[in-house]
């Protein structure tokens, strides 16, 4: 072996290299960990539901994102010359990055959402529990109709889509039921608002104190029954003899407009006659003078004013009684006690004694209060 | 020699023309357009939101190849690539359209089901109101009767949702009011067992 063999040997070994290094250069080679990185973005922008929630920025990622892929899957760029920059890693690396972005920023507003939609579920089923316990407090539930029932699907509605994690439709849900709770503040407001009026108040106060004095200047028994309170007060001579708890109509919390509403007179009446055992099916009954005629008055004039549908009738029988079936507690329009206090009662109780119905006797009534704290509430939220 | 050059010659030249001629596949661009057109009327934007926005992206992607190769000088012009994008963009848009129809009719089904679930809520409790006696415990039966008027109003609520082929709502909405008719029936079952034996009143008026 020469000197000069030998020197071609190493010429050629260095060639060797160099063409091996030059070939390996040129391949071009897309790190897999970094296709993953991206791949596994993608399927949390699934899982974060960024398809339905921002489909712009998903669309946004999804169109670099699928060339791209095509391309590393397929051998278009395997190859390219030493001196040409790696493209497609470039590429890769910024979706990687603006995906990351994108993911960050859905993930972010994906918890807003999600607290945001928590917080206005749990304060509107507060909200209905609160309505709801405060409208049976008074018996007003019979005032809202269906309007109850609307509410609680709206809620129930906007649980089950927060369940489902659609917390889009979860706030619109709720917030839906916050303004139907909102309405139905308003038309309580409206149709009882009466017992938080002092002009009313007044009224009524003076209506218990004409009973009040005549039961003073005749000598007799009168009686007066607050319908907020659910209290009926008997005096003699002036003097407050007892109080009982009442039962109302099962609309009793309402001004009795016509036959058959259920609801309760407010009024100055008279006790007709007072029924005993087997003349009345309530155990004991003291029948008043309804409709008398302030009643008919304004009788005549809600029918004139389209207060009252045409074809209804003014009502009567409307009586203090007891209770026909301990069972069956519960009464259409008239002022209901138990049996042992209505006994006694009936037995104090003279025919033609005045009877005061009124809504309240004071501003601080329950259904004052109970309204006063549904503003309130309703006002927080 | 000279004889199979020229021979050879207008063969190559023609081939150089045939290459210089290429043109965008366009029927397998319209069949493409036409499925993911399709996958998008079925719904699938809506019950199969990821693959649909895929789809997009290939057809865009497919169309962006397409505009590159226009860009060319005519010789160096090659659709392959652009029509291979097409064929698959068509075959996914096909598959997407199944898929969507397929989850549409699921979810119809399933807001159907609940729908059902929720109608025999309310009729059983509507036969309950039917069967209390109308005695004189009306408190609770006045309001619950307000309860199941508004109830049944409601189950046009489901309906119309189904028109709209907005399922999710529609399950959503039967779901409330199944749940509701049974809270309802509890508490009519409730007012029933207070009234008990008793008879119903003879009383009028009032």
């Amino acid at each position: 072996m020469t000197v000069f063999s030998v020197r071609n040997g190493l010429i050629a070994l260095a060639r060797g290299f160099f063409l091996a290094g030059a070939f390996s250069a040129c391949v071009q080679v897309v790190p897999p960990e970094l296709v993953s990185a991206i791949d596994r973005i993608d399927q949390q922008l699934v899982a974060l539901k960024a398809p339905e929630i921002a489909p712009e920025e998903y669309a946004r990622f999804v169109r670099q994102w699928v060339p791209l892929r095509a391309r590393v899957q397929s051998d278009d760029d395997l190859v390219r010359w030493p001196w040409e920059t790696n493209e497609l890693e470039t590429e890769l690396r910024r979706l990687h990055e603006e995906g990351g972005s994108t993911l960050a920023k859905l993930h972010g507003e994906r918890q807003a959402q999600q607290h945001r939609a928590q917080l206005n579920v749990l304060r509107v089923e507060e909200r209905l529990r609160a309505l709801s316990s405060q409208i049976d407090a008074i018996d007003g539930r019979i005032v809202l109709g269906g309007k109850p029932v609307q509410t609680d699907l709206l809620v129930k509605q906007a649980r089950s889509f927060y369940d489902q994690h659609d917390y889009q439709r979860s706030i619109e849900a709720a917030d839906l039921a916050g303004k139907a709770l909102h309405v139905q503040s308003a038309l309580l407001a409206r149709e009882l608002g009466r017992y938080a009026d002092e002009q009313h108040i007044r009224s009524w106060q003076a209506m218990a104190q004409q009973a009040i004095d005549w039961s003073r200047t005749h000598r007799s028994t009168a009686i007066v029954v607050s319908k907020a309170e659910r209290i009926l007060t008997l005096y003699k001579n002036g003097n407050k003899v007892v109080s009982y708890p009442v039962r109302l109509g099962f609309n009793g919390i309402r001004e009795k407009q016509f036959q058959g509403d259920g609801a309760t007179p407010e009024g100055r009446y008279r006790i007709t006659d007072k029924r005993g055992a087997g003349r009345t099916q309530f155990y004991r009954a003291l029948v008043l003078d309804y409709p008398n005629q302030d009643d008919r008055r304004r009788f005549v004039q809600g029918k004139k004013v389209g207060r009252i549908p045409a074809a209804k009738q003014i009502g009567g029988q409307i009586e203090i009684h007891g209770v026909e079936n301990e069972l069956m507690a519960q009464t259409l329009g008239c002022v209901m006690l138990d049996n042992v206090q209505m006994r006694a009662l009936f037995e104090r109780v003279e025919p033609g004694s005045v009877v005061s119905i009124v809504g309240a006797l004071t501003g601080r009534n329950a259904v004052a209060t109970a309204l006063a704290q549904l503003g309130a509430h309703g006002e927080e939220t | 020699m000279n004889i199979t050059i020229n021979r050879l010659a207008p063969l190559m030249l023609g081939a150089i023309l045939l290459a210089g001629c290429a043109k965008p596949p366009a029927e397998q661009i319209d069949a493409a357009e036409k499925a993911v057109k399709e996958a998008q009327m079925s719904g699938a934007a809506t019950y199969t939101a990821q693959e649909y926005a895929k789809l997009e992206a290939s057809l865009t992607a497919m169309k962006k190849e397409v505009t590159d190769q226009d860009g060319k000088f005519a010789l160096f012009r090659d659709y392959g690539k652009a029509e291979q994008l097409a064929t698959s963009a068509k075959a996914d848009g096909e598959r997407v359209k199944a898929d969507a129809v397929k989850k549409k009719e699921e979810a119809k089904a399933g807001a159907l089901q609940a729908q059902q679930v929720a109608k025999e809520a309310v009729k059983s409790t509507v036969e309950l109101v039917a069967s209390a006696p109308v005695g004189k415990d009306r408190a609770a039966l006045e309001a619950i009767k307000n309860d199941v008027e508004a109830l049944k109003a409601s189950l046009n609520q489901i309906q119309l949702a189904i028109d709209k082929e907005d399922y999710p709502a529609a399950q959503a909405q039967a779901k409330a009011i199944h749940d509701k008719g049974q809270a309802v029936s509890a508490e009519l079952q409730n007012a029933l067992a207070k009234v008990g034996k008793g008879k119903p009143s003879a009383h009028k008026k009032k």
